[in-house]
């Protein structure tokens, strides 16, 4: 008989309002995200053990150690005469110290709150914490573009992309890894400069920018884009004081930042790689000037004025151009920047370029494995961006069509185009996925609108299925970016693991045993002829003196190395008495099938041997068979039958009975 | 304060070497009836075990007598013990003035040898390093040849009636020995002697050339820190330098033939370290990471590794490791009230019949230990104590150092360490954590409330002020809202009791409650105009239905009043009821839509 007792009550045990619930919300999902892309990086450290990968971050751990118990200034005047024996090599002026000027930091004030954690452990655990604040700034980037929820899932999405992970992995200590960091930020900074028109966040911008100089040599994409962008501007007509103040004060301040990093010098005033951003700062000047001039003067007036300036410019300064790149004052182009415009001119012309596999052009699969659904999203994004064209969006457009390209180009700059992806694709899934919620919503309270409104056929029933199908996607992109972060990206390339015949874990960790043996049973300034690849890891690890590494800035010595490995034993001996080598390092895979061994690189010592003059009887076909073949039996070529690698990797290998029989 | 240090030295050099100045005689009294000698020379080891039958052939009372040692087997000692029928004997070093090119150590007797009386002593004796690789250099094929130089009698200070000495080798195969008649050899030993009535200090050259493939490995430094914490753990930490101090490998190392023919007999592929039974996270690594190859077996005493150095080591390759674990501290710590007995070994087991150079023990206290007293079972040289600073430390850890030279297995013996700590100490490291995170969190609540631009910023500010006036209304209406769900249940109560005067005497105090509430909400909205009008429309339109709801609820009352009043008929009541019902229904789901929005 009694009625059913009424709830009065309006909130539950969570008792704030619309707002506070906002920002939990907010707040929850991106410190998830944080965390997720912190610990999904943390595969191989729990599979092998905090160790640093690959050969790069060999030389920065070391760096970073001799900063860390030195000191800045000692590590500045740094002359390290372990590398590039006899040259040597003067470290402080031939880094960006960004890397570990900031793991040094870090590790200085851990130790000052007495949290006693060594210097590799900081290395191995930095790239994953950088990639944890990309996710904030992406974060804070996306929503600048397009909103929230934009960027909730941008940063959801760049916490576990592949492409990122592959260069930011735990242990895998080099550039790239705070270097996307700074990327983003200095576009953060630079949208807020533009969207606001204030110093405060233009300095911020320079600032970051430094930052960014300080850490990788991709700073170069960064000071070519943001010039781009008010170029775009101007073109289109946005040009406005907002975009003055925001590009003048970036570049006259990141300038002279960027100046002050030794290893960067002049290059801001003198390289043709920089010349796009002087020009604008200066088009910036000029457009703001002939705005002012167009303000006081008449339309007649200005025409006549506004062409004879105009071409006079145009005149002096392509002839000023051209005169200084003549007289050298301007450098030509880097060999890696030719590579970037045109693919084919690394391979041509320099071989140690063509060398390195992350300078390939990229597969196309690569890009679905290293972005899965990110590749189908970003032209969704860039669609949406298209209908609400901002100051902003047309930057995020620009970026994402150039990083396309030069992903393009070569494997590594895969690492410029994920984040774009990202922030592309979080625009397009938040705009679609809160355009179909909006549908189902109606449902209920506005069932009778619906029956006027009888365009959509079975609205809600259709959005509920486009819900459903996007979360889908997202799920398969998890469970993709889980699988090849797992599988491909997780493996610290020193220690090599296998399956037994038992299904048990084999460890290979052959590389560090030499090393070792190295380390402690050779003299203390013994020299050691490698391949340019082991260089940074010898002198790592083992701690001696080698010929070459793997910065290859001189050309000349590598190809010296090149020539004595393919020579025959008693030239190779001159040349290595020459070069006062007293132990010789290959690393030959033949018994347990390691395929990336000295054999496989072979033919690039051979012609990278071949391209100096002091190597001119090294011929590349000599190497192969009549047929063209590349042969390592007995039908091989007998130049590559006695040359010194050859002999080395296969002494008493005909003894040997391997898996093969 | 620096001169007082200097004359303290001083003296202290002048009273050692007064000391040392004493000399000792030899007691032509003592005779050794008979001394059974063991050399085992099997192991990089010389380890010599001495039967002496001690006579005492004069007069007077014996009360000890001395063991003599060349200057080179003094240098190589590494440890000497003396008992005498199941006790140990007090000994230290001598000199004797007549043999100043012989070392000497006197042995106290337990009790003093009356005359004609005999004594039996068993002393034991470990040199290091006494074993020459003969010849130096060996290919990685050959077997490794060493020599012994020594002496075919014991060396005594006093005369020997008989004595025999027996050598034990690791394997039979000998190049060549020195004979003194009479000698025996056969499969793996040597027997010399007996020979009678040697007189004291005879020599005569004994040399054993010989194959010993037993690896000759020397932990050349072996640093032992042990950290203590109060909260349950002993971390132990060993770095460890080994060098392979056997024949020196000549000409290349062949991979190929090392692993196919396994002749590579002196070179070392791996050893065995035991741990204790209750380690646990053992952790084996080098400068350049965790070496990959080992093996644990956990047994019931033990836990037993088999650690392979990341190459084979051959004679003169060396390497560097680390070798840690953990142990609960209950198994080595005791306690009583603030006083603790920290009881551990000084050194412990590396491999089998090792020798270390130089051992350096560390013991990390926990902050704010007092009053450090260490025993050891051997002298050790102490170290000055430091200061350790790890992970929540303020004033750091005191840390314990103590060094020793040239040990051997038979050092493997507890120190025990007493110290005072006070148990209040236990509650600052949780303390500070919470400091730590009270300071942040305050941090974190300030920065957000402070305001540090320089211009107002009214629509921000307004849109603040209305947030904050929202979350009043908000807790209003819940005051509010339990208020009728208070008035339900008297209505509820009132259907079953029937007592009208009571029940109306609860639900007035409760109306005016919900008046009050009413109006402070009221109040509130007219504030919010101030800011926002469209808020403030929302916070009438929640009057309205909360006076819609009011009223349905109070006309249920009087309904219900008047059927227990008899002024109403059931059926009329419930017709009276449903709508009313109805109308709450929809007045509570606006409100509840509006208050979501605001």
């Amino acid at each position: 008989m009694s009625a059913p007792v009424l709830n009065y009550r309006t909130r539950g045990w969570l008792r704030m309002s619309v707002e506070k619930q906002d920002t939990l919300l907010k707040m929850a999902v991106l410190s998830l995200a944080a965390i997720l892309s912190f610990s999904c990086r943390l595969f191989s450290v729990l599979r092998f053990e905090s160790v640093i990968h690959e050969f790069d971050p060999y030389f920065n751990y070391r760096t970073t150690k001799f900063l860390a118990e030195e000191g800045f200034y000692n590590f500045h005047n740094w002359f390290d005469d372990r590398a590039w024996y006899p040259l040597g090599r003067i470290i402080g002026g031939t880094i960006y110290p960004g890397l570990m000027v900031t793991s040094a930091a870090i590790y200085h004030i851990l130790n000052l709150v007495n949290i006693t954690i060594d210097v590799r452990n900081v290395c191995v655990f930095l790239a994953p914490l950088f990639s944890s604040l990309t996710t904030l700034v992406t974060y804070h980037l996306a929503k600048e573009l397009k909103g929230p929820g934009a960027g909730l899932v941008a940063a959801v999405m760049i916490a576990i992309v592949p492409g990122y992970i592959s260069r930011s992995v735990a242990g895998s200590y080099d550039n790239e890894g705070i270097a996307i960091f700074c990327m983003l930020l200095t576009y953060y900074m630079w949208i807020k400069a533009v969207k606001t028109g204030t110093l405060f966040w233009s300095t911020m911008a320079s600032l970051a920018y430094f930052y960014m100089v300080s850490s990788w040599g991709g700073y170069v994409f960064l000071i070519n884009i943001i010039p781009l962008h008010v170029l775009t501007l101007m073109i289109t007509g946005r040009f406005s004081h907002r975009v003055y103040v925001a590009y003048s004060t970036l570049y006259v301040i990141g300038t002279i930042l960027s100046m002050q990093i030794s290893f960067v010098g002049f290059q801001p005033v003198s390289t043709s790689e920089h010349m796009g951003a002087f020009g604008v700062f200066g088009l910036c000047q000029i457009h703001a000037f002939v705005d002012y001039v167009r303000s006081r003067l008449n339309k007649i007036q200005f025409e006549v004025l506004f062409r004879a300036v105009i071409s006079t410019v145009a005149v002096t300064g392509i002839l000023v151009l051209v005169v200084l790149t003549a007289m050298g004052k301007i450098a030509p182009w880097t060999g890696r920047f030719y590579s970037l415009l045109d693919p084919s001119y690394a391979k041509n012309n320099i071989p140690i370029i063509a060398s390195v596999s992350e300078h390939q052009p990229t597969a196309w699969s690569s890009f679905y494995f290293d972005l899965q659904m990110l590749t189908f999203m970003f032209p969704v994004g860039l669609y949406f961006c298209f209908t609400k064209l901002t100051d902003e969006n047309i930057f995020i457009i620009l970026y994402g069509v150039l990083s396309i390209y030069f992903a393009g180009v070569m494997v590594r700059l895969m690492l410029v185009l994920a984040p774009v992806m990202c922030i592309l694709s979080g625009i397009a899934v938040s705009s679609m996925l809160s355009t179909y919620m909006k549908q189902i919503d109606d449902v209920k309270t506005e069932k009778k609108k619906a029956k006027f409104e009888g365009n959509y056929f079975m609205r809600s029933e259709i959005a509920t299925f486009f819900v459903c199908v996007m979360s889908v996607f997202l799920v398969m992109y998890t469970l993709h970016c889980t699988w090849v972060t797992s599988e491909a990206y997780s493996s610290p390339s020193i220690v090599l693991s296998a399956r037994g015949h038992d299904g048990s874990r084999i460890i290979f960790d052959d590389f560090r045993e030499a090393y070792y043996w190295l380390r402690h049973n050779t003299p203390e300034d013994a020299k050691v002829m490698s391949w340019w690849d082991y260089g940074y890891q010898i002198t790592a690890m083992a701690n001696r003196t080698i010929l070459v590494d793997n910065n290859t800035w001189n050309n000349t010595h590598i190809s010296r190395v090149g020539q004595a490995m393919a020579s025959t034993e008693d030239k190779a001996y001159e040349i290595m008495r020459e070069l006062d080598v007293d132990y010789v390092l290959v690393i030959f895979g033949g018994l347990t099938g390691y395929s990336s061994d000295d054999i496989n690189k072979f033919l690039w010592m051979v012609r990278i041997g071949g391209s100096t003059e002091k190597g001119g009887h090294i011929k590349e076909h000599d190497y192969y068979t009549p047929a063209g073949e590349f042969r390592v039996d007995k039908e091989g070529s007998p130049t590559l039958l006695n040359c010194l690698m050859y002999k080395m990797c296969y002494y008493r290998f005909g003894q040997v009975y391997t898996e093969g029989g | 304060m620096e001169v007082i240090v200097k004359v303290l030295v001083t003296l202290l050099v002048v009273a050692a070497g007064a000391a040392a100045a004493t000399y000792d005689s030899i007691n032509r009294d003592v005779i050794n009836k008979k001394v059974d000698r063991k050399l085992d020379i099997s192991s990089q080891l010389l380890k010599i075990t001495n039967k002496i039958t001690l006579e005492n052939g004069g007069s007077g009372a014996v009360r000890s007598f001395l063991l003599a040692f060349t200057r080179q087997e003094k240098e190589n000692l590494s440890y000497l013990n003396a008992q005498s029928g199941g006790t140990v004997l007090k000994f230290g070093e001598a000199r004797v003035q007549e043999h100043r090119d012989i070392e000497f150590y006197k042995v106290e007797l337990k009790d003093a040898l009356q005359p004609g009386k005999t004594v039996n002593v068993e002393v034991e004796i470990i040199m290091t390093q006494l074993l020459e690789p003969y010849p130096a250099t060996i290919q990685q094929g050959e077997k490794q040849l060493v020599r012994y130089a020594g002496n075919h009698y014991v060396l005594s200070p006093y005369t020997t009636t008989t004595q025999t000495t027996t050598v034990t080798l690791p394997s039979p195969n000998i190049e060549s020995y020195s004979r003194l008649k009479p000698t025996t050899h056969t499969d793996t030993s040597i027997t010399y002697g007996p020979y009678d009535g040697v007189a004291g200090f005879s020599e005569d050259p004994m040399n054993i050339h010989f194959e010993n493939n037993s690896p000759f490995l020397a932990v050349t430094k072996l640093e032992r820190v042990i950290e203590v914490s109060h909260w349950g753990n002993i971390a132990v930490e060993e770095t460890i330098d080994v060098l392979h101090i056997g024949a020196k490998l000549k000409g290349p190392f062949s991979r190929y033939d090392y692993q196919r023919e396994h002749n590579s007999y002196s070179s070392i592929k791996s050893f065995k370290t035991i741990m204790p039974a209750s380690a646990k996270d053992v952790y084996y690594r080098d400068e350049i990471g965790n070496i990959s190859t080992s093996h644990m077996r956990v047994q019931d005493d033990a836990v037993e590794l088999d650690l392979r150095p990341r190459f084979p080591l051959f004679g003169g390759w060396k390497t560097h490791y680390k070798i840690g674990y953990n142990v609960p501290s209950y198994e080595y710590l005791y306690s009583s009230g603030d006083h603790y007995i920290l009881k551990m070994r000084i050194l412990d087991h590396v491999f089998d019949d090792f020798a270390v150079d130089e051992l350096v023990v560390k013991i990390i206290l926990p902050e704010g230990v007092r009053n450090i007293v260490l025993e050891t079972p051997y002298p050790v040289e102490r170290l000055p104590d430091t200061l350790h600073f790890t992970y929540l430390d303020t004033v750091g850890r005191p840390v314990v150092s103590v060094t020793k030279r040239n040990l051997v297995e038979s050092h493997i013996q507890d120190f025990t360490l007493h110290y005072q700590f006070p148990s209040i100490l236990m509650l600052q490291e949780p303390l500070l954590v919470v400091i730590a995170f009270f300071i942040l969190f305050i941090t974190v609540i300030i920065y957000v409330r402070l305001d540090l631009t320089l211009s107002k910023d009214d629509a921000t500010e307004a849109k603040m002020r209305v947030s904050s006036y929202c979350e009043q209304v908000h807790t209003h209406h819940d005051k509010r809202a339990r208020l009728y769900e208070k008035l339900e249940e008297e209505l509820q109560k009132l259907k079953s009791s029937k007592d009208v005067a009571q029940s109306q005497t609860a639900t007035k105090k409760i109306q005016a409650t919900i008046r009050d509430e009413t109006q402070a909400i009221a109040d509130i909205g007219a504030k919010i105009r101030a800011d926002s009008a469209e808020y403030a429309e929302k916070v009438l339109e929640l009057q309205k239905l909360d006076k819609i709801l009011r009223d349905s609820v109070l006309q249920q009352l009087t309904n219900v009043e008047k059927l227990v009043a008899g002024k109403m008929s059931k059926q009329q009541y419930m017709d009276a009821d449903a709508p009313l019902h109805k109308k709450k229904e929809e007045a509570l789901e606006k409100i509840k839509s509006i208050l979501g929005n605001i």
